[in-house]
């Protein structure tokens, strides 16, 4: 796997010779293609990782952590280093789309990439199949982790052509807000937010007797997708049939969950063409009583001055409890030569994180570690332990390489015509998934089965 | 209308409105114009909670270097003084490049003959019409091929193959008189000879202007270097910018603060050179 | 030099303006001499491995699945560009919607970057203390690129905290929220707006250039004709002007036609890659997703309309040479 990237150099430097020559020129060529060797990075991954005695090391972290998040993590990285005289950790942050995950793979490529990295984890396969990142087996192994230790869903999700890619950080669900106060007015209980599909739309009715539209349902990506998917899990239904060969979307489940949101639309609980966060202002301003949204708003609304709000799981619409999550994994990017310094201190570096995940928690995650997540000090926590209470239900993308970016680009299209009364949720899905189902064909080919 | 308003001690009265008027309309249209460029000014120089307080303060309320400070000291997160560094190693090679090539090219397509002049020419000329976006993806091929990839040499050399100075200096160097040549040939001067000692010392004017234009163009040019360079130490200002706006999305001093640092050499080159820069586009628009 | 032109690999979008007169004679017909090929190699060099090369090899790159991080580029045959063609197909649909993008972009943006740098010049022909000043002033936004002015405009059009909605608020234009990012046809007016902001200095420039070669002679003898302000501007300025005219229309075509960085950086495509524009749905299929040959084929059939308008334009210098 991890190879792919120097054969594919050769051989597009062998095409690019052919034509060259066709068309008469000679052009020197110099260039990289370093070998990688991966034998000395499998031999060192086994190797200890709790402490590092070798010689100072500066280590490349890179992530997209641009939001409230980014401050937390660079204390954590500023507290590993004053406890690490030999390792320097150097944290670059860049937006997730499109400059992380665009630049991440060409830089790598380029042989200048960074030494340790964050990415989601239905990314993991595939920068795995383009040889971005290297398997974690070792380093796992060597770590002593167990699967055992951390939440199941959030480790199972880590593997990638029987291998692991990703050691994962964190899990971030959707969950429900509420806004105390228009609860309040509109005779709610403002401590029982509503969990069962029955319990939703009566609080709605009754906020529509106060003039009031509920739930607020946002045509963009933020968070239009999420509410979807997690009501396409809660019906039942899948993005994609087992293999991610096709795509799914259009299943009853999917017609059924979309309906339900384009429905709120249509039934005056929630305005058309809501703006971009215009249902987080909404929820703000008292303008309406919930908002799906992730974990990572904790923050966001807690730093509201005189905002009463209140955060619980999902409520159940469909037929079963479900809730859309991702999660950040530490992953190891491909070196043209890998140095065995550098993978020791990495090992310390990620295992100091996820060992000390409660400040990242506090900054609105669900940790992936079973020590920290059932400590104390998480549990003391006021809002996150709700969102914790979905991991056993939480869904989250296929990481097959390329589903991604046909669920950003093509799928959650189809959401957005529908909310916006374009077209119906039945059409709307059944034209993405042929778009879909021929993308995926193509990725079948490209990235093998 | 030219003539008209051109003439001196017209119509008094009449003559007066109309200055008022035009001066009115001109010092609108510089505000409009100007407006914007203070603005970032202003901003850079706010603390960070000012830039999105309502209600908006024009000039800074408290003055305050943080947007500077934060971006100057940020490490290798925006390291704006290495891309500016970067911009200007980018800028400068770049230009000797085309100011070396495109008028040794131009001077033997102007001057000489040889074996398949006209053909090359029109191939050079024909590849002014080619729509550059064909050459995205190919290139960045070659690029990688090169291992440019994530180098400065990524946008120093490709954008250098274009034809236009080539096509700019190869008109000047038709117009000048062919006699000085042929007396310096006379007197047993080489090709060479006249090209160093005779041709570029008359050509500094379009030289000039060709140098400042592709300096320009190479300090602004986004969409390549946005996508042909990735590690934050190796960025030049544009792509240095954008990563700026995704990262620090809602400090807005930080940004503005770039957009400023990245402002300052072009509209110093503008100021010291705008003759050259306007002359140039002018001339490009009428004469080629 | 065009306005906003995407220079960045190699060609630039510049017309040559006036033709090209034959070379001298100088050299008459006499023994080989490699001189010529020493002075035309570096730029040669140059000019195949970037210009030459590519152009060719953007055509291989599109019939492949080609994915430049992966061991095998798989070959598709034209399944590339058949699939611009089939609706329902994974790239048709996006594709066209941002060809409608650069096609709404232009067909709004040209017209008033060709009249407004008009009324600009005209005002700027006039004598007066101070021309050479306001002339570098209305030209200096065009010096800074799109990446200044896109962070500079996307604060400035914030909805929340914006300059712009700001000052709306303050004289009750909008209740001081307008989506100027977010919605139609508000993005389209920000993105419109702030390019003729840009790039209106260009045009001036050149408009000036053309006012003043026009000889005033002409200005004189429809005086004596007694021919009014209008009527000069309509039978002497327009006529004079016409070759700058078709020259400033093209290129604007051109440039607009090539937009990137204003979408990019402003919208990011918003809302829902409404304004995504051709340049940037191939620089992100190619360069984000690495569907590189998809990418190359989408290219070329933009470049098959770019092509159009640039013959257009030859045709158009060619007439004026021989007026």
């Amino acid at each position: 796997m991890g190879r792919g990237l120097v054969r594919g150099r050769k051989l597009t430097r062998r095409d690019f010779l052919l034509l060259s020559a066709g068309a008469g020129v000679g052009v020197v060529l110099t260039g990289c293609g370093a070998a990688r060797d991966q034998a000395a990075v499998a031999r060192t991954a086994a190797e200890g990782g709790s402490n590092y005695t070798g010689p100072p090391v500066q280590l490349g972290f890179w992530n997209g952590f641009t939001g409230g998040d980014g401050p937390i993590m660079l204390d954590l990285v500023n507290q590993f280093n004053s406890k690490h005289k030999n390792i320097k950790i150097d944290m670059i942050t860049m937006q997730w789309a499109p400059d992380f995950y665009q630049k991440t793979p060409s830089a790598v490529a380029a042989g200048e990439g960074p030494d340790v990295a964050i990415m989601h984890v239905d990314h993991l396969g595939l920068n795995a199949a383009r040889g971005v990142i290297v398997p974690l087996d070792g380093v796992v192994e060597a770590l002593g982790l167990r699967g055992s230790d951390f939440a199941p869903v959030a480790w199972k999700a880590g593997i990638y052509g029987g291998k692991r890619y990703g050691i994962p950080l964190d899990t971030h669900p959707l969950g429900l807000y509420y806004n105390k106060a228009v609860m309040k007015d509109a005779g709610l209980d403002p401590n029982k937010p509503p969990q069962t599909k029955d319990e939703y739309m009566e609080a709605l009715k009754e906020l529509k007797g106060k003039g009031i539209r509920g739930s607020w349902v946002p045509p963009s990506y933020y968070t239009g997708w999420h509410m979807f998917t997690s009501l396409l899990w809660q019906f039942g239904g899948d993005l994609y049939n087992d293999d991610a060969t096709k795509a799914t979307v259009n299943s009853d489940a999917g017609v059924e969950a979309l309906t339900w949101m384009v429905d709120l639309v249509k039934n005056d609980y929630s305005p058309k063409n809501v703006a971009q966060d215009g249902d987080v202002i909404a929820l703000q301003n008292g303008q309406t009583a919930f908002n799906w949204n992730g974990i990572w708003m904790i923050n966001v609304f807690g730093a509201v001055p005189d905002l009463e709000w209140g955060a619980a799981p999902l409520p159940r619409i469909g037929t079963e409890k479900a809730a859309w999550a991702n999660s950040h994994n530490f992953v190891i990017p491909n070196q043209p030569d890998p140095n065995p310094d550098k993978l020791r201190a990495i090992k310390v570096f990620i295992a100091y994180v996820i060992k000390n995940s409660q400040a990242w928690a506090e900054g609105g995650q669900v940790p992936a570690l079973n020590a920290v997540r059932d400590g104390k000090p998480f549990k003391k926590l006021e809002w996150q332990p709700e969102f914790a209470k979905e991991l056993p239900y939480v869904h989250y993308g296929s990481s097959k390489p390329g589903v991604t970016e046909i669920n950003d680009n093509i799928l959650y299209t189809a959401v957005n015509d529908a909310v916006l009364l374009n077209t119906t949720p039945k059409d709307a899905l059944d034209t993405a998934v042929s778009r879909a189902d021929k993308l995926l064909k193509q990725n079948t080919q490209k990235y093998g089965g | 209308m030219q003539g008209t308003t051109a003439k001196p001690g017209g119509r008094n009265a009449g003559g007066l409105a109309k200055k008022l008027l035009t001066y009115a309309a001109l010092i609108l249209l510089t505000l409009i114009f100007v407006a914007p460029l203070l603005w970032m000014l202003s901003t850079s120089l706010k603390p960070n909670t000012e830039t999105t307080a309502l209600p908006l303060s024009l000039l800074p309320e408290q003055f305050s270097t943080e947007g500077y400070s934060t971006i100057l000291n940020s490490g290798s997160q925006s390291p704006a003084l290495v891309w500016f560094f970067n911009s200007m190693i980018a800028g400068l090679a770049n230009t000797a490049l085309i100011l070396v090539t495109a008028s040794m090219a131009a001077y033997a397509l102007a001057r000489m003959e040889f074996r398949g002049k006209r053909v090359l020419f029109a191939m050079i000329i024909s590849t002014l019409f080619i729509p550059p976006i064909i050459l995205l993806t190919p290139n960045y091929q070659i690029v990688d091929l090169f291992g440019w990839l994530d180098t400065l040499l990524a946008v120093i050399v490709p954008g250098a193959a274009g034809a236009f100075g080539v096509f700019f200096l190869r008109q000047f160097f038709l117009s000048l008189p062919k006699e000085l040549e042929e007396a310096a040939m006379l007197d047993g001067a080489n090709r060479y000879q006249i090209f160093f000692r005779i041709i570029l010392p008359l050509s500094k004017a379009p030289l000039a202007t060709l140098a400042v234009l592709s300096f320009l163009t190479n300090w602004n040019d986004f969409l390549w270097p946005v996508y042909v360079l990735f590690t934050p130490g190796n960025l030049t200002l544009p792509p240095g910018l954008s990563i700026l706006q995704g990262a620090y999305t809602t400090n807005y001093a930080v940004i503005m603060a770039g957009g400023v640092i990245a402002s300052i050499p072009v509209l110093i080159v503008f100021i010291i050179a705008q003759r050259y820069i306007i002359q140039g586009v002018a001339r490009s628009g009428l004469k080629g | 030099m065009a306005a906003q032109n995407i220079e960045q690999t190699g060609a630039q979008p510049t017309p040559p303006g006036s033709g090209y007169p034959t070379g001298g004679k100088a050299d008459t017909k006499r023994a080989f001499s490699w001189t010529p090929y020493v002075f035309l190699a570096p730029y040669l060099v140059l000019f195949t491995v970037f210009v030459l090369i590519p152009a060719v090899f953007g055509l291989w790159i599109s019939l492949h699945n080609w994915d430049y991080l992966l061991p095998e580029q798989p070959w598709v045959g034209l399944e590339n560009y058949t699939n611009l063609f089939t609706p329902g197909s994974p790239t048709a649909g996006f594709f066209w919607q941002s060809m409608e993008a650069t096609g709404i972009f232009t067909l709004f943006s040209v017209p008033l970057l060709v009249i407004i740098p008009l009324l600009v010049a005209l005002i700027l022909n006039q004598k007066f203390r101070g021309r050479n000043f306001f002339r570098a002033m209305y030209f200096a936004p065009y010096v800074l690129g799109v990446a200044v002015i896109g962070v500079l405009w996307q604060y400035m059009l914030n909805p929340g905290f914006g300059v712009i909605n700001y000052f709306l608020g303050l004289v009750g234009i909008g209740d001081g929220a307008v989506p100027w990012t977010t919605a139609l046809p508000w993005a389209w007016i920000s993105l419109v707006g702030m390019t003729v902001w840009w790039t209106l200095g260009f045009n001036a420039i050149i408009y000036l250039a053309g006012l003043q070669d026009i000889n005033a002679e002409l200005y004189e003898a429809a005086k004596v004709d007694g021919a009014n302000r209008w009527q000069r501007f309509w039978n002497v300025t327009l006529p004079g002007l016409r070759p700058v005219l078709l020259f400033i229309v093209t290129v604007t075509i051109l440039a607009s036609a090539n937009m990137f960085g204003q979408s990019y950086l402003v919208t990011d495509g918003a809302p829902a890659n409404q304004t995504r524009t051709a340049i940037m749905y191939i620089a992100e299929e190619g360069l984000e997703n690495f569907r590189m040959g998809s990418a190359a084929a989408m290219s070329y059939i933009l470049a098959l309309f770019l092509v159009l308008i640039s013959i257009l334009n030859f045709r158009f210098l060619n007439q004026r040479e021989e007026d």
